[in-house]
């Protein structure tokens, strides 16, 4: 069994890689597209869930691609930890993509085969155990970003675009500097060789410029501003599917490099300590001063990367686990925040705090989904987020970093105060009048394919708003005009709140089986605190 | 010597140029950029031995293949996205500027919002005849 | 399991309520009262066991043994004394909540009862958990649950309740600081194990700083000045939840929560100076505030915040009968306060108003409110013989002896007074404002007084009435028989001080100071009644310069206001100031580098070849003007030049392929970079001097150090194993002599695979682009200026080219071919075979007369996906050997004897072969907009109205 699994790790890559590029030369609106699109993130995540459950027990499986000698031949490498990130990956590319069905983009030309070919970039970057490889895999997960990015952006301008190509095009540049440095040193560009070698200086500042490179792609302070531009001027939807995919896989990158190589070495550790420090301060606050709901949710984003990285800066078998845990939380609650944002961005026309209000008594099912996912975010009991944050918090008070731990305590409170924004502002009071002729030109936009801003004629849209009130008549019983419960006009439709609804059940799951979560990172840290393991796998010993 | 003055006149002039505004600086910065990482990397292998590596006959002099392998791949991921930039630099509102239409608040739009913030504080007063709890609504 | 029982009771409690509301609406009110009445029951059977000093009932269910987190449950007399105030005060609630409410059927109140029985769940864990963890978490239960039947009070209770949960919220981060100081310190999550380890008294640092977290926690829930405000505020909320929450149950958990800590805490002088000063501060602040208020609910918020103040400030002193007194006393406030508030929600649904300006002889109206009243109120202000006496009395008693100085007890004693004759002073307000004609002021607000309330007003059904008349008349019977008390008030003041407490609370201790006292503050009380008319006038004045609500709204939008600056140097989506950033993480870098002063081992061979100097030279010479250059097309070519010389690097150090490579490469990106140029500016756009400078500087630096790390890192090692291994074992491996292309093809083909990839996507991405937004216009020069010239003729003009073509191109395509099949073993392979191949397309499509239909129109969408599949089969096809891209070889015997070594790496090459050469053409003739021209927009993409848009160009 292992040794067909072992065989078979390359195929994580080769398989969405094939069906990809199959995909192309469907026509667009075949069936295929979806079915073999949904079909294979399945697979995907069946096997990534697979890896999870052979590896639970400390097992590591490599395959050395083209059987070439160890330290020769690329090695693709699967223990607890990769396995686990792979698994959520998988999530949330499954829920995002059905997210892309349910609101139609997945129609778009070449969607499926982007998304396909990125989640096999993802796998290949939390698989390889080369750095070189590594570097190969992150363009192949940024090249179908690209696509994504702008294919299904209602951007009229390019901005945006052009910012997140050349940001991570610079990143990229880096990381392959460092990576040509570390060869320079040390003769050797696969990780498992690398073992310990950041004791030696040189070593240690070679990979010092790919950690580097890495916090780019994380947007980590001070270079955490590119994010929330790039990723909101992306159709919401796809913002969601990176913010589970790139940044996390950044940082895996880093708990791994900071691992193998450094083996939590003191100086640098510290460094990291206080990046991410300032990283999860600055991004709660940047969050509490925006006014729409995704860069405010976006510079969360960045915040969480912050509580992230405290983990693995604290590097105790117990902080690395409580990073471990806030990631996959993270990853889940992100999502379904984004994907709660897409829904109302693309039902009502606008993420603005000031033009969407009264959605509580409107729409039960996204409300309950965002206060679950919001108050998780904010790590409130009883969610996944009190579980991680606990943990989080927990670690570094027993790590000595009282100061640390005060500062998370802080930081919370200000996410719930941003949490608290949107919700007085999106959920609570009544809704605005003009909403209604908002979301007829949102439709109108939508169905004509034209950008956002797009000037539409008044009439029309009036038109298209009052058949809107027509449609949907009085729900329950004859109701006084003013009543909040008067649900006349436009809803936002069952099938955009479903994916967010899976997320933030899955939150609440892992709220209440914390204990499950926990096992699985306890497993994933112990492969960090001790990588004999994974290099006597890796060398082939 | 002259190599690494080489790579540093190289990296200078690409970030130099990528800190401009326009796509098209911009991409020949990252163009520039690259061919200092890639002779860096083909450094990295060691410029002490310079024959082509070919098996067969004397290899003692031989380079280091494998930079050159990573070199090669590399040239042609950088010719990849260097032609998706220029996509990026043609299509648009205007041209290939990347400092104006950006989004960036002006300083009065930013103090519009402290104001709008400054607006909305809530009524300080716990109004009594709101009493009515929601369940009159 | 009886405990685990009760707390799974109010959540099946919760659920039938539910279901109820949907039949019986308001109704439901009744099941859910006799569900709480029955679990108040249980809990006091279990009672007994917990009446002995050390009796204590103890369950525990895992949840999160990684954390030692379980629901661990303890009954004491403390939490016994606490869940049955929650649990009765809750079913007498619930039973007024069904009349109370109001009869609909649309909307059946589930939301209300839900929340109400979910905050009676949170309380009932709180009381009863005994493990640090879920402690905080029914803690930030409770909070959750008031936020909620805030939050949905009509349309303008949003801010109330943001700021209650913002505040509360703030208590309960700090308690959770607390519990995380502790955990670590004590080891332990268990409550009772962590409350009596040695570190409290080994480490009185540590002990304070977790009394400041304790205290902080359970000020802002208890309301306590400064973070008293939440409480008015929160009277925006149904009656029923005042009561309830506000006034009975949850503020009561910031009292439970120190009387709990109170064993490990009490004592310190941290402690103690905390509770008892913001105690009594709060007490007598509370209690004028009370004295200024119209609203009748307000006039009870504050009054809470008042009362609430005495406890706190007696358990400040700690003794065991000053915590005794405390439970006391929460039991008594409990009684009439829930009492006092359901009488304002009944005079409220009768007379239509609260407000005491408005209300007139209700007296006569409403006897049975007005006698029940008259209980609560006169228990509130301390009058013989009510429960509210003997607590009053015995709470002035703890005053007076608090340890210390003599004089400190005066001091005390007499705020402790004030506070006393104030509550009097505003009992009296309640009862004359509600029942009598006074006003509470001589102002005349006339369009208030327009709003009269209606004429007659009747009498409340004894089922309304009734919930409310119940405490009222408990308070008068515990008074007299105060003896049936002293069981579970000992029990609780035993568990309070951690050490055996025998309660003897006696209705008449004798002729004591405390009586005295009592005397002194009805006396004193009175007259205050009597002269209400010019008290009025002074405190109609504003007291405080400022309201608690401003204060925590200004901390808000300071907040806010903070993160929008900080957001605004980000807020921009010009690439320069993010592309500048990364690189203060490399200067950090940088600095790390000079530190520590990395050696990677002596230099192997300091001299170089003169040709060196001679490239670096040829760099200079095209890069410097490069740079300079405000020609967009100058810059082009130079950095096209640049390319060429870097070529030349790689030849002369030996990396031929890479070489040859480069040069292709170089050639093709400049065509692709002229084929757009012809549609931007000429001159680049201006840029600030200053800026300039700036990145000058930038530049500058990262050059050094460039150098400085090359020059550092590099040529200071000998072959790397892998590399010599390579050089060693290339042919028996692969069977192939060019060892850079055995890499890319046999041992690293993944990279390849990966690349092969990129190119595909890129060509794919690049057409999506195109077809979903329009290119910018070309810029094409002025044609007029060339009539006539040579220029105008391009068909002549591209002759001399076309010549070339037609005969060059089968040579290219033959050439490309050899290269591909010797890449195993020559210069060659994939890449450079298919580059050489695509120089031979753009020469077509340079000689093109006339660039309408592509010379070459293949359909590259399908070659770009044929890579990728060519690539991936080859790669599968590797098992059949045992592994993905594993080389299959076998020897094709040639027909001239020989024989060719065919691996199939040949046909991954051939992959990248169909991948590059597409995505050339794609470049080609698609930033060569000959499809533009030809007018299909491609199949792909819907955007005919996009584009039409895009030329419109909305403004976002």
């Amino acid at each position: 069994m292992i040794g067909i699994v072992e065989l078979l790790l390359p195929l994580f890559v080769g398989a969405p890689l094939l069906l990809g590029g199959i995909l192309f030369v469907v026509p667009r609106h075949h069936p295929l597209q979806l079915i073999m699109g949904m079909g294979s993130l399945l697979a995907l995540l069946g096997g990534a869930i697979v890896l999870l459950i052979l590896t639970f027990d400390g097992t590591i499986l490599v395959h050395q691609i083209a059987l070439w000698p160890g330290g020769i031949s690329i090695p693709f490498v699967a223990d607890s930890f990769s396995s686990l990130i792979l698994v959520v990956a998988a999530i949330v590319s499954v829920i995002s993509f059905h997210y892309m069905i349910a609101s139609g983009e997945a129609q778009s030309p070449s969607i499926a085969s982007l998304v396909l070919i990125l989640a096999g970039g993802v796998a290949g970057a939390l698989l390889t155990a080369d750095l070189f490889n590594l570097f190969v895999f992150i363009e192949v997960m940024l090249l179908p970003s690209y696509g994504l990015l702008l294919f299904l952006s209602r951007r009229g301008d390019m901005a945006a675009s052009r910012l997140y190509v050349t940001v991570n095009l610079l990143a990229s540049t880096l990381f392959l500097a460092g990576v040509g440095l570390i060869y320079a040193v040390q003769g050797t560009v696969n990780l498992a060789a690398l073992a310990g070698a950041g004791d030696d200086p040189a070593t240690a500042i070679a990979t010092a410029v790919c950690l580097a490179a890495l916090a780019v792609k994380a947007s980590v302070f001070p270079v955490h501003g590119w994010l929330a531009r790039a990723y909101g001027s992306a159709s919401p939807a796809v913002a969601a599917l990176f913010s589970g995919l790139h940044t996390k896989v950044a940082v895996y990158v880093v708990y791994r490099i900071s691992s193998v190589v450094f083996e939590g070495d003191g100086a640098w550790m510290t460094a990291i300590m206080v990046v991410a420090a300032l990283t999860l301060a600055v991004g709660a606050l940047v969050a509490l001063g925006e006014r729409e709901i995704r860069p405010l949710l976006l510079f969360q984003m960045v915040s969480g990367i912050g509580f992230i990285l405290i983990g693995v800066a604290l590097f105790t078998p117990e902080g690395l686990t409580a990073g471990i845990v806030y990631m996959v939380h993270h990853m889940v609650v992100m999502g379904s925040l984004l994907l709660i944002a897409s829904a109302i961005e693309q039902t009502y026309g606008s993420g603005r705090l000031d033009r969407v209000a009264g959605l509580r008594t409107r729409e039960p099912l996204l409300t309950a989904a965002f206060v679950i996912s919001a108050l998780s975010l904010a790590g409130l009991p009883p969610f996944s987020g009190f579980v991680a944050k606990y943990a989080v918090v927990l670690a570094s008070a027993d790590a000595g970093q009282v100061l640390i731990a005060g500062l998370l305590i802080i930081v919370s409170l200000l996410s719930l105060m941003s949490l608290m924004r949107v919700w007085a502002d999106m959920f609570n009071g009544k809704r605005h009048t003009d909403v209604e002729v908002l979301a007829a030109e949102e439709r109108i936009r939508t169905r004509e394919g034209l950008f956002d801003g797009a000037v539409i004629d008044t009439d029309t849209a009036a038109a298209e708003a009052a058949q809107a009130l027509e449609q949907h008549g009085p729900p329950r019983g004859v109701l006084a005009s003013g009543d909040p419960h008067d649900h006349r006009g436009t809803r936002i439709p069952l099938r955009l709140v479903i994916p967010a609804l899976m997320l933030s059940g899955l939150s609440v799951g892992l709220g209440f089986g914390g204990e499950f979560l926990l096992q699985l990172a306890e497993h994933a840290s112990s492969v960090l605190t001790d990588t004999s393991g994974y290099v006597g796998a890796v060398m082939g010993q | 010597m002259s190599l690494a003055l080489s790579i540093g006149v190289l990296a200078a002039a690409g970030v130099f140029l990528v800190l401009q505004r326009g796509m098209i600086r911009i991409i020949l910065g990252f163009v520039l950029l690259t061919h200092a990482v890639n002779l860096l990397i083909i450094a990295a292998g060691g410029v002490s031995r310079r024959d082509a590596p070919f098996f067969g006959g004397d290899t003692s002099q031989a380079a280091d293949p494998l930079p050159q392998a990573f070199v090669l791949t590399a040239i042609v991921i950088a010719f990849a996205i260097t032609v998706v930039l220029a996509t990026f630099a043609v299509v648009g509102r205007r041209d290939d500027d990347t400092e104006a239409d950006n989004g960036a608040p002006s300083q009065s739009e930013l103090d519009g919002r402290l104001d709008a913030l400054r607006d909305s504080e809530p009524d300080s007063e716990p109004d009594s005849e709101l009493e009515s709890e929601g369940e009159r609504r | 399991m009886t405990l685990t029982a009760i707390l799974g009771g109010t959540l099946v409690v919760v659920a039938i309520t539910i279901v109820a509301t949907r039949f019986l609406g308001r109704n439901a009110g009744w099941l859910a009262a006799a569900g709480l009445g029955a679990l108040a029951f249980v809990v006091a059977l279990r009672v007994p066991e917990v009446l002995e000093a050390t009796g204590v009932v103890r369950e525990a269910v895992t949840w999160i043994p990684s954390l030692d987190i379980a629901l661990r449950l303890r009954l004491d007399g403390l939490s016994a004394l606490f869940l049955i105030i929650v649990l009765g005060i809750g079913a007498l609630v619930m039973a007024y909540s069904a009349r109370y409410m109001t009869e609909r059927i649309v909307h059946p109140h589930t939301g209300y009862f839900t929340w109400m029985l979910l905050f009676a769940f949170a309380m009932t864990g709180l009381v009863l958990a005994d493990d640090l963890v879920l402690l905080f978490v029914f803690w930030e239960l409770t909070t959750l649950c008031s936020f909620f039947l805030i939050n949905r009070s009509g349309d303008r209770a949003g801010g109330p309740a943001v700021r209650t949960l913002l505040v509360t919220g703030f208590g309960g981060l700090s308690l959770l600081f607390a519990v995380v100081l502790i955990v670590v310190r004590t080891g332990t999550t268990v409550v009772s194990e962590a409350l009596v380890h040695e570190v409290w008294v080994s480490d009185p640092g540590f002990t304070a700083g977790i009394a400041v977290l304790v205290a902080l926690a359970a000020m802002t829930k208890s309301a306590q000045f400064p973070f008293h405000m939440w409480l008015p505020d929160a009277m925006v909320a149904p009656t029923p939840v005042s009561a309830y929450l506000h006034a009975a149950a949850m503020v009561k958990a910031g009292i439970y929560l120190m009387l709990l800590f109170s064993p490990a805490l009490g004592g310190t002088i941290v402690w103690q100076s905390i509770l008892i000063s913001t105690g009594l501060l709060t007490t007598v602040m509370g209690a004028i505030f009370a004295m200024r208020c119209f609203d009748l609910k307000e006039i009870m918020a504050y009054s809470t915040v008042s009362q609430l103040g005495l406890i706190v400030a007696v358990i400040g002193i700690g003794t065991p009968t000053a915590l005794a007194t405390a439970a006391l006393y929460t039991l008594a406030h409990a009684l009439f306060k829930a009492s006092l508030f359901m009488i304002v929600g009944v005079i409220d649904r009768r007379a239509g108003t609260r407000d005491i300006r408005l209300l007139r002889r209700m007296w006569a109206r409403m006897p049975v409110t007005f006698v029940t009243t008259l209980l609560a109120g006169l228990s509130m202000a301390g009058v013989f013989p009510l429960l509210g006496f003997i607590s009053k009395e015995y709470l002035l008693g703890q005053m007076l002896e608090p340890g210390g100085p003599a004089w400190l007890g005066a001091l005390l004693t007499a705020i402790a007074v004030i506070g006393a004759i104030t509550t009097f002073a505003y009992t009296g307000r309640i009862l004359l404002g509600a029942f009598s004609d006074y006003r509470g002021t001589h102002r005349v607000d006339e369009d208030l007084d327009t709003q009269r309330m209606p004429e007659e007003v009747t009498e409340a059904s004894p089922a309304f009435i009734g919930s409310a008349l119940v405490p009222a008349l408990l308070g008068l019977i515990l008074g007299p028989a105060i003896v049936v008390l002293h069981p579970i008030m000992g029990a609780a003041g035993s568990a309070a001080a951690g050490e055996p407490y025998r309660a003897s609370f006696a209705l008449f201790g004798g002729l004591t100071i405390e009586l005295a006292l009592s005397v002194t503050i009805i006396a004193l009380g009175t007259l205050a009644i009597v002269l209400r008319g010019p008290l009025d006038r002074i405190l109609e004045r504003r007291i405080l310069p400022f309201t608690a609500i401003g204060v925590v709204e200004a901390l808000r939008t300071g907040a806010i206001a903070l993160g929008i600056r900080i957001g605004s140097a980000t807020r921009t989506d010009a690439p320069s100031s993010h592309l500048a950033a990364p690189w203060i993480l490399i200067g950090f870098i940088a600095a790390a580098a000079i530190a520590t002063a990395p050696s990677a081992g002596a230099v192997i061979q300091e001299a170089e070849p003169w040709t060196d100097a001679l490239l670096l030279g040829l760099l200079l010479v095209v890069v410097v003007p490069a740079v300079i250059t405000r020609q967009r097309f100058t810059a082009l070519i130079l950095v096209g030049g640049a390319g060429f010389v870097v070529a030349l690097w790689f030849f002369a150090l030996g990396a031929i392929d890479v070489g040859v490579t480069q040069l292709l490469v170089e050639l093709l990106t400049v065509v692709a970079l002229v084929l757009i140029l012809r549609r931007l500016p000429a001159v680049f756009h201006p840029v600030a001097r200053v800026r300039q400078a700036l990145t000058a500087a930038i530049a500058l630096a990262v050059g050094v150090a460039a150098t400085a790390v090359t020059l550092a890192f590099t040529g200071r090692r000998d072959m790397s194993p892998v590399g010599q291994y390579f050089l060693d074992e290339v042919y028996v491996d692969t069977g192939g002599t060019n060892v850079v292309n055995t890499i890319l093809v046999d041992y690293r083909a993944l990279d390849t695979f990966g690349e092969l990839t990129v190119i595909a996507v890129a060509g794919i991405v690049l057409m999506g682009i195109l077809a979903t937004r329009p290119m910018l216009p070309e810029r094409t020069p002025n044609l007029k200026a060339w009539v006539g010239t040579a220029l105008m003729r391009s068909v002549d003009n591209t002759l001399p080219i076309r010549v070339v073509a037609r005969w060059a191109a089968p040579v290219i395509i033959l050439l490309s071919f050899h290269l591909f099949w010797r890449g195993h073993y020559e210069v060659g392979g994939g890449f450079i075979a298919a580059l050489v191949g695509a120089t031979g397309f753009a020469l077509a499509y340079l000689g093109a007369p006339a660039d309408r239909g592509a010379p070459v129109a293949w359909p590259y969408r399908g070659l770009l996906s044929a890579g990728i599949i060519v690539g991936v089969a080859s790669g599968v096809g590797g098992y059949a050997v045992g592994s993905f891209l594993k080389p299959i070889r076998w020897d094709i015997p040639l027909p001239w004897g020989g024989e060719y070594a065919f691996t199939s790496a040949l046909i991954f090459d051939v992959g990248v072969y169909l991948a590059v050469l597409a995505i050339i053409i794609a470049v080609i003739n698609e930033l060569g907009g000959v499809r533009e021209r030809e007018g299909k927009l491609s199949t792909e993409g819907v955007s005919e109205q996009r584009s039409k848009q895009e030329s419109k160009g909305g403004v976002r």
